[in-house]
């Protein structure tokens, strides 16, 4: 019983997967990675394959805007972010993450369940896929692990870390499916809000550990009257 | 295909002799990368010489089945070696065994070292059977589902076959199920062969043994059956991992040219895997051994999503 | 032939008889007692054996060979047996097994003089194997009934054997209460059954499925897997496996372990694939669930034997660990018979029953094996032993052939019947599209982690039981047993090696099986190279022979002795002391414990166990000088805790509410009497 697919022979469409499957697996070593300085390594190198397939994308295709969405990750979320993060950890000074929620086993396993949801959830949707590959169902899969990444994690940069990988999974899907993407405006305006964000989250990093000695967010609670 | 005799003594020579030469180039290169000078590469030849020629001590608490172990481990390792295709794409026993037949032997062979290192009553012994055969339990799972993966996309077990479909012209190297599939099956050999971050096949600190704290009290003839089966199991599962996923230059007739070409890369493959097992042995710490769970369960997953990706990438 | 096996079978169940009437005759002298009761089973599980076997090698000529045993009596009810490919496979299994115990008994009972009456204990036996007997041969569901009772009845009382222990009381009483249980919701299937074949034969019952609706059916699988699967021991329906089989005389015990819970799993095989399929096939989430509850069974009972001490507690949970490997394969087997696979059906089917017969044999083993142990050192204890393999160097052998056996590792019976059941979950991946389909590798994924545990487990048990010192004072006295308790387990070790080393020759002996089963024959499709080596399904797919792997791993065992003749020469082996660091000699207190062996697990798997430890230090007068130590550690069981005991509060609460209605005067009663005459006819007037 063969049940080898009949792979897409073509190269592009083939090192399209092969990022789109590696990014799924950097999310996986994000979630149970502990270091903060590793994580945001991982989160540049994520970003950066991104790039990559935006570029492959771009010159297969023919479709010169999304270069200018390549060169965009590449400047704001394979330097500029990270640098960013990188100097709000050394001014903080704290390097590991504290214990998740889940240990990590488990919130392996979780991953690999929300995978599989991803591809559940994508099924219906692969006529949409103009491109023949399915990275919809990564792109989703990278939503909802970025999001239980958020919840497992307490420092607020972890936090931050995970919203960053939920747009990465955004922007996959918005390149990759259809070789006109979204709207130049659109995508742009969801760059530069996201870029801001970050750097309001920045900001307020800083003074949640002013005040409370410590970026644990459960901490905030203390601030109920 | 029928047993070749011919092809069975060929093949156990190879095992034979390059099992100890594959472990001298780790120590070798190890010892390189961490700026020491190391042992040469060919000191586990010497060595071998060595402990057969020394008079043996056993233990007096000790019962036959110290002594029957070595001989399970060393017999049980070549067999596993001569239903592997190392060097032509039909292993000589391969409708003997394939890769299920190839996990209970080692399991077996596991099974009579744990034994032996009970036997002589010695508390470093018995730490390091518990130890081994935890962590062969915990990695059997993403073993498992790894080889699943692969059979699946072939529909064989059989590990000549896999090899042949592997060199069809439908096969992608860079298909993400086989990475992943790579990736997971790398981990698992690390586990099997006792390799950092899982043990530490060079320390001197009995409490941080897994696989020598078994072979504390072996010595002479029986150390080295022990040594080289260990060797020759190394060797095996290289040649398993380099085989299925890079099935390039396999011999699939018997002419010397052909023969000779097949050795020659089966060799050049072997020490590129050992060099990127001196990489991850060099750069990683060795885990404490409640660590290692989260290791192997990452094995795991990556197994689990290499399955998933068979249907993932329509 | 029908003639000879038909006759065979009679002279099994005289013999049995026989044997229960001479334990019972003989209660004064002891060794007659044993000698008549032991050797008449013996005698009658031989014609068993032979019965079961004719049958199956020429059933292709005969069909179904009924045998009145009784007149009937009474209606519906009739005293009938038949023989017929499911039930021939079983007698085997029933009759292999009981020969090999009834020869170790022989021996095994001399430990009973003056303690106990050996030939009650002979009777009981001998009835225990008649019951079971006509429990896996009779025809007719009241007969069935009855036969199930006697067994249950008889297992009881053999349980509570030895019932001056409140162990084995309270193991004795949990044993019947669930049996029971299973009995009634047996009871019930088999009711539904009779309202749509209108009788109560088995022949009736055949393909039952067509005439019941879907509902009615489904209540029927149900059921039966309910009953049936508390006398297999299936989890969350196991806690009497544990609590049953290490108290029972260790004879009984290999009974009980080896085929009294298969009479669950011939009943499972019975029902699910003779009575209830319909001409379209069971419907889907049958095969899911049985898969399912197959591989937690599996998995959960290797966890818990990693947790135990009493070596025969240990055997119990692996009996659920291997039950749940068996229903893995019948699980598996559902799935394709409604996917419209009937090949891999039978493979899959093949696999359950193979291992079937595996598992009776080497459990059995393994139970004789720790009788002998218990025997010797009059403990069940595995921290009290320890160097028993120099004191009793046979019994070693054989628990070792066990082991080997039962942790699947080539190349004896357990690898084999796993292999094939790997195999059939392997192609099961490309007979749906659906995402059920991702229950075979992951079944398959689990499958190879009980395996593994399972020989961690058996290092433990032989390691801590027959290497190193010995722990204790009756371990350091323990000596070998006696020639027939060696021979019953000698008797088992052929069985094993013969059904690891030829699983070609056995499968044949299967076909009739899935032919009536199923309908398709595949022996040959599994057997390739002169039947020397087996095949999988698929014709490229992998192939194994346990034979050739034997043959080669002698051959290569020359290479050692090759090596020690070129270099080794004129070296000598010298007896010293183990590596102590110094110290003046290991004392059997330094050596590994059971309970250090299965730490890591036990740490690994701490959310499942809930570990408790508790160290308490004595001291006079300072804490810095102990004068004693206090450990003791606790593991949860999971099922006990967080189902039955809420369970025995809610029905002992229920039942104190209940007793209200026991007013205690006439007036109460009659009225009840009258309400019920009341609601009666009313009724009957609708």
């Amino acid at each position: 019983m063969n049940m080898n697919p009949a792979a897409p022979t073509a190269i592009g469409p083939q090192i399209v997967m092969l990022f789109a499957a590696l990014m799924l697996v950097l999310q996986l070593l994000l979630v149970v990675q502990k270091m903060l300085l590793t994580n945001i390594r991982l989160f540049a190198l994520q970003s950066l394959m991104l790039t990559v397939i935006a570029a492959v994308i771009a010159w297969y295709y023919n479709a010169t805007h999304v270069y200018i969405v390549a060169v965009l990750t590449l400047i704001g979320k394979v330097i500029f972010l990270p640098w960013l993060l990188n100097r709000i950890v050394r001014r903080i000074r704290i390097v590991e993450e504290i214990e998740p929620l889940l240990n990590a086993p488990t919130s392996m396993l979780i991953c690999g369940g929300l995978t599989l949801l991803g591809y559940i959830v994508a099924r219906p949707f692969t006529t949409l896929e103009k491109l023949g590959n399915n990275t919809l169902a990564i792109a989703i899969a990278l939503l909802l692990t970025g999001f239980f990444l958020m919840i497992n994690r307490r420092k607020a940069i972890s936090q931050v870390l995970a919203l960053l990988t939920i747009e990465n999974g955004v922007m996959l899907a918005a390149v990759a499916l259809t070789t006109y993407g979204m709207p130049l405006v659109v995508e742009l305006g969801i760059f530069f809000d996201v870029m801001v964000a970050v750097m309001v989250l920045g900001i307020l990093v800083y003074r949640i550990r002013e005040s409370f000695a410590s970026m644990d967010t459960s901490k905030l609670s203390q601030l109920k009257g | 295909m029928n047993p070749n005799p011919i092809a069975i003594l060929l093949q156990t020579a190879l095992l034979l002799l390059l099992a100890p030469l594959i472990t001298g180039c780790i120590r070798s290169w190890k010892a390189r990368l961490q700026n020491r000078r190391g042992p040469r590469i060919g000191q586990p030849y010497f060595d071998l010489r060595k402990f057969l020629r020394k008079d043996m001590v056993i233990s007096e608490h000790a019962s036959w089945v110290f002594s029957a172990a070595p001989y399970v481990v060393f017999i049980t390792a070549l067999l596993v070696g001569l239903m592997v295709p190392m060097v032509t794409t039909q292993a000589p026993l391969s409708l003997f065994g394939g890769i299920l037949a190839v996990v209970g032997l080692l399991a077996l062979g596991r099974f009579f070292l744990a034994l032996g290192g009970l036997d002589p009553g010695s508390a470093f012994g018995g730490m390091g059977s518990s130890r081994e055969m935890t962590i062969a339990a915990i990695a059997e799972p993403a073993l498992m589902l790894a080889i699943f993966t692969v059979a699946i996309t072939v529909g064989s077990t059989d590990l000549s076959h896999m090899v042949a479909a592997a060199q069809q012209p439908g096969w992608n190297l860079f298909n993400p199920t086989h990475l992943m599939a790579f990736a997971a099956l790398f981990i698992v050999l690390l586990a099997e062969t006792g390799r950092v971050p899982i043990d530490n096949p060079a320390t001197h600190l009995e409490l941080t043994m897994i696989h020598e704290a078994m072979l504390l009290e072996y010595s002479g003839r029986y150390l080295a059956l022990m040594e080289w089966g260990a060797s020759i199991k190394q060797l095996v599962l290289m040649a398993i991992l380099a085989n299925i996923f890079l099935p390039v230059g396999l011999a699939t007739d018997g002419s010397a040219a052909m023969l000779g070409l097949g050795l020659a890369v089966f060799l050049g493959k072997i020490l590129l895997l050992s060099a990127a097992v001196v990489l991850v042995e060099t750069v990683n710490a060795k885990l404490r051994l409640f660590r290692v769970p989260d290791l192997l369960s990452a094995a795991f997953v990556l197994a689990a999503m290499a399955l998933l990706s068979t249907f993932l990438f329509k | 032939m029908e003639l000879t096996s038909a006759t065979l079978l009679s002279a099994t169940f005289l013999g049995y008889v026989l044997g229960a009437a001479a334990g019972l005759t003989c209660l004064c002298h002891e060794r007659l007692a044993k000698g008549l009761a032991f050797g008449l089973a013996t005698l009658a599980s031989a014609c068993g054996l032979l019965a079961g076997g004719l049958y199956l090698t020429n059933s292709a000529a005969s069909g179904p060979v009924p045998i009145q045993l009784l007149p009937m009596l009474v209606p519906y009810l009739s005293f009938s047996v038949r023989v017929d490919p499911l039930s021939a496979f079983f007698l085997m299994v029933v009759s292999a097994v009981g020969l090999a115990i009834s020869i170790y008994s022989l021996g095994y009972a001399r430990g009973f003089y003056g303690r106990k009456n050996v030939g009650l204990l002979g009777a009981f036996y001998n009835v225990l194997l008649l019951a079971t007997t006509l429990v896996f041969t009779a025809d007719n569901a009241f007969f069935f009934l009855m036969v199930w009772e006697i067994m249950a009845l008889t297992a009881y009382c053999l349980v509570s054997f030895e019932h001056e222990e409140a162990e084995a009381r309270r193991a004795g009483v949990l044993f019947f209460v669930m049996s029971h249980i299973g009995t009634g919701c047996i009871m019930l299937g088999f009711l539904l059954l009779f309202q749509a074949s209108g009788g109560y034969g088995f022949a009736g019952f055949h393909a039952l499925g067509d005439k019941m609706s879907p509902g009615s059916r489904d209540a029927a699988f149900l059921l039966f897997l309910a009953g049936f699967g508390i006398k297999s021991g299936i989890v969350p329906l196991h806690t009497w496996l544990p609590a049953a089989h290490p108290v029972a005389p260790s004879n009984v015990s290999a009974f009980l372990s080896g085929v009294l819970i298969k009479t669950g799993i011939y009943g499972m095989a019975r029902v699910f694939f003779d009575f209830l399929p319909a001409a379209a096939g069971p419907p889907m989430w049958w095969g899911v669930t049985v898969l399912a509850l197959g591989t937690i069974s599996a998995v959960l009972g290797v966890l818990y034997a990693l947790m135990q001490h009493d070596l025969k507690r240990l055997l119990a949970y692996h009996s659920i660990e291997n039950i749940g490997i068996i229903l893995m394969g019948f699980g598996a087997s559902l799935m394709f018979l409604h996917t419209g696979h009937p090949l891999l059906a039978s493979l899959a089917l093949v696999a359950g029953l193979y291992h079937t017969i595996n598992h009776a044999v080497f459990k059995a083993l393994l139970f004789l094996g720790a009788g002998a142990v218990l025997h010797a050192t009059h403990t069940r204890d595995m921290e009290r032993m320890g160097g028993l393999a120099k004191r009793m160097p046979q019994t070693a052998f054989c628990f070792l052939v066990g082991a080997v056996a039962i942790s699947a590792l080539p190349p004896l019976n357990g690898f084999v019947s796993e292999w094939l059941t790997y195999q059939s979950l392997l192609q099961g991946y490309g007979t749906t599209d659906s995402l059920l389909r991702l229950m075979f590798p992951v079944g398959g994924a689990l499958l190879a982690l009980t395996g593994a545990l399972a020989a961690a487990c058996f290092v433990k048990a032989f390691g801590i039981t027959f290497l190193a010192q010995p722990r204790s004072e009756s371990a350091a006295q323990a000596h070998e047993v006696s020639p027939a308790m060696l021979v019953g387990q000698g008797l088992f070790v052929a069985m094993c090696v013969f059904l690891g080393l030829f699983p070609t020759q056995f499968i044949r002996l299967l076909d009739p099986l899935t032919q009536l089963l199923i309908g398709q024959q595949i022996s040959g499709q599994l057997t390739v190279a002169n039947g020397l080596v087996l095949s999988g399904l698929n014709q490229n797919g992998g192939t194994v022979s346990t034979l050739g792997i034997a043959v080669v791993g002698l051959c290569l065992l020359s290479l050692p002795f090759l090596l020690r003749v070129v270099f080794a020469r004129g070296t000598k082996v010298r007896i010293g002391s183990t590596w102590d660091c110094g110290l003046q000699g290991l004392t059997p207190r330094m050596e590994y414990t059971a309970t250090g062996f299965s730490k890591p697990i036990r740490m690994i798997f701490k959310a499942l166990f809930r570990p408790r430890r508790e160290v308490q230090r004595e001291y006079d007068f300072s804490p810095y000088f102990t004068t004693g130590i206090r450990f003791e550690a606790r593991v949860e069981e999971v099922f006990e805790t967080r189902i039955y005991r809420p369970l025995n509060r809610w029905v002992l609460w229920a039942s104190r509410r209940t007793r209200a209605l026991q007013a205690g005067s006439i007036q109460a009663y009659l009225i009840y009497i009258f309400i019920t005459l009341l609601l009666l006819l009313l009724f009957a007037l609708k």
